[in-house]
């Protein structure tokens, strides 16, 4: 196994990580600190402090001590240049007296000072590179478990054993690649579980998600949990993890201990160490000096003499005067003495990993006995078990512990943060935790707390002359460890709705138009051309003067049938139903409460019972969910089904649409038998269709509603039927002028979310002699009373159209803005629905239109642009 | 915001598979003042502990709902079909 680290291969055996394979391999700098740049090595090598964070396959902040080692990696250092071993920014720590707790506050006082140096800042500072592109696919999963049990150490194993018997189901998470916890490695503290974890494996009620970490316990007993490459595909999965009971047995972790030079490459702590040994058969160094006391720190000692190291004798905390060295640590000077030594094991405070508790809102209670703050007052959805709980621990060393300030003792490994930083910081009045932590950042860098938090509330609470309960910790708050955006974000799924005649359009030369989730024809190339000005002038002048044919099954469409039918859409609807005659059609508007413009569509009376409802594309889902809440409870005996699938639908517009359709349907389509706003249920070309005589680009037509399976068929019939007339599909282009000349106005984008129907001038569909509708209090008063602007037509002067959004000028000043312009090939001149103050809304009304930053002058019109009778509409 | 919500019709379920619709509140006769209009439209009691309000359950049964929900914790102590209950005016 081979991967490659700086563009140099690096060997790897089976089980190791990449910062094993590279320790093995020599390399004792993984990091730069954040502030300084001053190198840093393997500390916790447990996945809990920041000095291994890498880029790797282009990903950056990977802590490369927990991420098993694979063929092919390509592995790079991060935020040292140009290298680990030289690092030009390491210079800065020769400024440390410039560069004093605060120092973003108290330099940066003036903004030019801060545009300055920002852009160096930005450089030096930050700590991997960001991919430009997502550096794999990444995928969501859910569970739900009686029993979820984080940590799969003896305790871990023990309890979920315990669940299963009882007879629930059980998910066990832990972050190591094999169950056992920390007797994997600290041989000496017990046997390793084989037993259990073979009991475990075996049991049919408990699955293992083994190498998965989990970062924040969510409302609900919601787990987040992240699987690193859970097949060869995916490099991330976050799994939604819910469980009704969780049982939080993740053991203790490590944090260093205080003194002068504690970050030097070379210092790691008792456990790095242990899995060096233990984990990769690598000894630590070749001599070492091990702080510590007791059980532990003898255990420590053993190990590294069974791996060939030689050791100075304990050395106890308190004796620890600094450790030397340049760029690793070459001696460590205590009680007077100096012990050389290339590598310094730290036996350091133990700490219970409680985070996932105490964002489930239990208390950390100090325990000076065992040193720890141990978690207390569980909800009883939680339960702890292990040394999570404090259990069997014994202090490191004696806390809070006398404090001499000094430059180089760092607290916060993650932002360089120092016991002299900490005590300025105090010496300026912030005493509290929570404020200390935001003005010296202490807690707040990748580690998240977990190598500096329990020795910044021991400096605090020495300093201040608290207790450490009375000094407390500060909030634990999700995901930590860290999560990347791309395992938050999940896949890269796009849903795309195609429509029945999908291929219909692409076969003809589409080019396509992103609605929402669907694709709709913008306008569709021929052979003559693939110019969009050429193609749509050819389809609007189709319609105009022929017969077109547009795809419109993107209509939302819903069937509304029952006894009290009409009564639901003459109370949602400001328009009346319930007299609507069967065979009849009628434009619909919907308001809110507020009287605010939602929706339209129209809505036809297939029978007595039953009524086929559309509404625009966009606002399907929101006008179904709208009447469902208007009817619920109520009582009242109405159906309401959401057909839009099941449906294709076509409008064929123009002079000789009669003509065409006349030629697939026995129908009478006479002007007199099938008038303006009726609707039939008949066969076209032999397929049950329901026929709206409807005109929203204003030329004789029929909207015809087919079953989708059959839309294809209808499509290919009228192309066939209209082709002696000279038909052409037209795309939503064409659509939007066509519309535009006859002022038909589209909800959402000629409104907004303060439009009234008064405003947009559609006075008519509203009936304030009906009883009640919703809107109807707020349309109670007249059209006419005081609006805050109308809808009007703009016809402007020369040749430019002004883009959708421009803004209308009256004296120089903005007055309101354009919604909708397009070229009028019947004005001959660029035409536009615009938002005027009322005083405007006068035929023949000049106003200014801004157009790529010049006042062009336009001039109001209150009819439509085209048949402003609706003589063709109607014919 | 990750609590479950116990839909009448399908159980239990995550709250992402609902629409939100609201406090649950009695809209005003069509004659009622202006006053109580306002009130209707404008004001919002923003209670700290138990709100009665209306729920749709957007991925399963496609119904709306009323549900008790505590608005600190989101615990939901129960949800109901409206016609079973409470009821609401005809149309």
């Amino acid at each position: 196994m081979r991967f490659e680290f700086n563009g140099t291969p690096v060997e790897a055996r089976p089980g190791d990580t990449v910062a094993s394979a590279l320790y093995r391999a020599g390399q004792r700098v993984f990091s730069r600190s954040f502030k300084y740049h001053r190198p840093r090595g393997l500390l916790c090598g447990a996945g809990k402090c920041p000095n291994c964070l890498m880029q790797v396959d282009g990903v950056p902040n990977v802590r490369v001590c927990v991420t098993p080692a694979r063929d092919g990696l390509v592995v790079r250092h991060q935020h040292a240049y140009p290298s680990l071993d030289f690092d030009w920014l390491s210079l800065a720590q020769r400024f440390d007296a410039f560069l004093p707790v605060g120092w973003y506050y108290k330099t940066f006082r003036s903004h030019a000072l801060w545009r300055a140096a920002e852009p160096f800042i930005r450089r030096a500072a930050g700590l991997g590179v960001v991919p430009a592109d997502p550096a794999g696919e990444y995928e969501h999963a859910f569970r739900q478990a009686d029993v979820a049990v984080i940590g799969g150490g003896p305790s871990g194993l023990e309890a979920a054993l315990a669940h299963a018997g009882a007879g629930s189901e059980v998910v066990l998470v832990d972050d190591q690649p094999e169950l056992g916890g920390h007797r994997r490695y600290r041989k000496r503290a017990g046997p390793e579980p084989t037993d259990l974890i073979a009991r475990v494996r075996s049991h049919p009620a408990i699955s293992v998600l083994a190498g998965a970490y989990c970062f924040g316990l969510y409302e609900g007993n919601l787990l987040g949990v992240v699987q690193p490459a859970p097949h060869a595909r995916c490099r991330e999965r976050l799994l939604h993890l819910r469980a009704a009971h969780v049982v939080v047995a993740t053991g203790v972790y490590e944090a260093p201990l205080l003194f002068p030079n504690n970050d030097l490459v070379g210092v790691m702590l008792s456990t790095a160490a242990q899995r060096l040994i233990h984990l990769h058969g690598l000894p630590p160094g070749k001599r070492a000096a091990v702080i510590g006391r007791g059980v532990r720190a003898e255990e420590v000692l053993a190990d590294l003499r069974s791996a060939g190291v030689e050791t100075h004798l304990l050395i106890a905390p308190e004796e620890v005067e600094r450790a030397e060295g340049a760029a690793s640590v070459s001696a460590l000077r205590a009680r007077g003495e100096r012990f050389p030594c290339d590598v310094v094991v730290v036996c350091g405070h133990l700490v219970p990993d409680a985070g996932l508790l105490s964002q489930a809102g239990a208390r950390l209670d100090w325990n000076a006995q065992v040193g720890a703050f141990c978690p207390a007052g569980l909800p009883p959805t939680m339960s702890a078990a292990g040394e999570v709980t404090g259990a069997g621990l014994s202090a490191a060393a004696p806390l809070p512990a006398p404090v001499a300030p000094h430059k180089r003792a760092f607290v916060c490994v993650c932002t360089d943060a120092t016991t002299q930083d900490l005590c300025d910081a105090l010496g300026e009045g912030f005493d509290h935790m929570e404020t200390l932590k935001r003005y010296t950042t202490t807690t707040m860098g990748p580690c998240q707390g977990r190598m500096c938090q329990l020795n910044a509330i021991a400096v605090c609470a020495r300093q201040t002359g608290r207790g450490m309960q009375e000094t407390g910790v500060t909030t634990s708050r999700p995901p930590n460890p860290g999560v990347t955006l791309g395992a938050l974000a999940g896949p890269r799924h796009h849903p795309i709705r195609r429509t029945p005649l999908h291929h219909q359009h692409a076969d003809r030369g589409a080019v396509w138009l992103d609605m929402g989730e669907w694709k709709r024809p913008r306008y569709y190339r021929t052979a003559a051309s693939s110019d969009e000005t050429t193609c749509v002038r050819a389809e609007y002048a189709a319609v105009r003067q022929r017969v077109g044919l547009i795809d419109v099954s993107t209509l939302g469409k819903l069937e509304v049938r029952g006894r009290d039918a009409g009564r639901l859409l003459d109370k949602v609807y400001t328009h009346r139903f319930s007299d609507l005659a069967v065979g009849r059609a009628r434009y619909a508007t919907l308001c809110d409460d507020h009287g605010i413009l939602l929706d339209d569509g129209t809505i036809s009376r297939l029978a007595e019972d039953r009524y086929f409802l559309t509404t625009t594309t966009g606002n399907l889902d929101f006008v179904e969910q709208w009447l469902l809440w208007w009817l619920a409870g109520t009582g009242q005996h109405v159906h309401i089904a959401n057909v839009t699938g099941g449906l294709a639908a076509v409008n064929l517009a123009g002079p000789l649409a009669r003509d065409t359709l006349r030629k697939l349907t026995a129908l009478d389509l006479g002007s007199q038998a099938f008038s303006y706003m009726a609707c039939r249920q008949a066969e076209v070309a032999g397929i049950p269709a329901i026929l709206l005589r409807i005109g929203f680009v204003g030329e004789t037509g029929w909207e015809i509603h087919v079953p989708a399976e059959c839309g294809p068929d209808l499509w290919d019939a009228l192309l066939d039927a209209g082709r002696e007339f000279g038909i052409r599909p037209f795309g939503v282009e064409a659509q939007r002028l066509l519309r535009l000349e006859k002022k038909h106005v589209i909800i959402g984008v000629d409104t907004d979310a303060l439009t009234t129907p008064y405003e947009a001038g559609l006075n008519w569909v509203v009936r304030r002699e009906k009883e009640d509708f919703i809107g109807r209090h707020a349309l109670s008063g007249s059209p006419r009373s005081p609006r805050r602007e109308s809808l009007v037509g703009l016809v402007v002067e020369g040749e430019q159209t002004p883009e959708d959004g421009s803004a209308v000028m009256i004296n120089g000043r903005p007055a309101g803005r354009v919604t909708s312009a397009r070229f009028s090939p019947h004005v001959g001149a660029p035409i536009a629905l615009a938002w005027a103050p009322e005083a405007k809304a006068v035929e023949g009304a000049r106003v200014e239109v801004r157009i790529r930053g010049r006042a062009v002058t336009a001039r109001v019109t209150l009819e439509a642009f085209y048949d402003p009778e609706g003589a063709r509409l109607r014919a | 915001m990750s609590f479950l919500i116990p839909c009448p019709h399908c159980g239990p379920r995550s709250v992402y598979e609902f629409r939100f619709g609201g406090e649950a509140r009695k809209r005003p006769a069509p004659e009622a003042d202006a006053a109580a209009w306002a009130e209707y439209l404008h004001v919002r009691r923003n209670a700290a502990g138990v709100q009665t309000e209306w729920w749709f359950h957007r991925a399963g049964c496609r119904q709306w709902f009323q549900a008790e929900r505590h608005t600190v914790t989101n615990h939901v102590r129960r949800a109901f079909r409206v016609e079973e209950e409470t009821g609401r005016d005809a149309l």
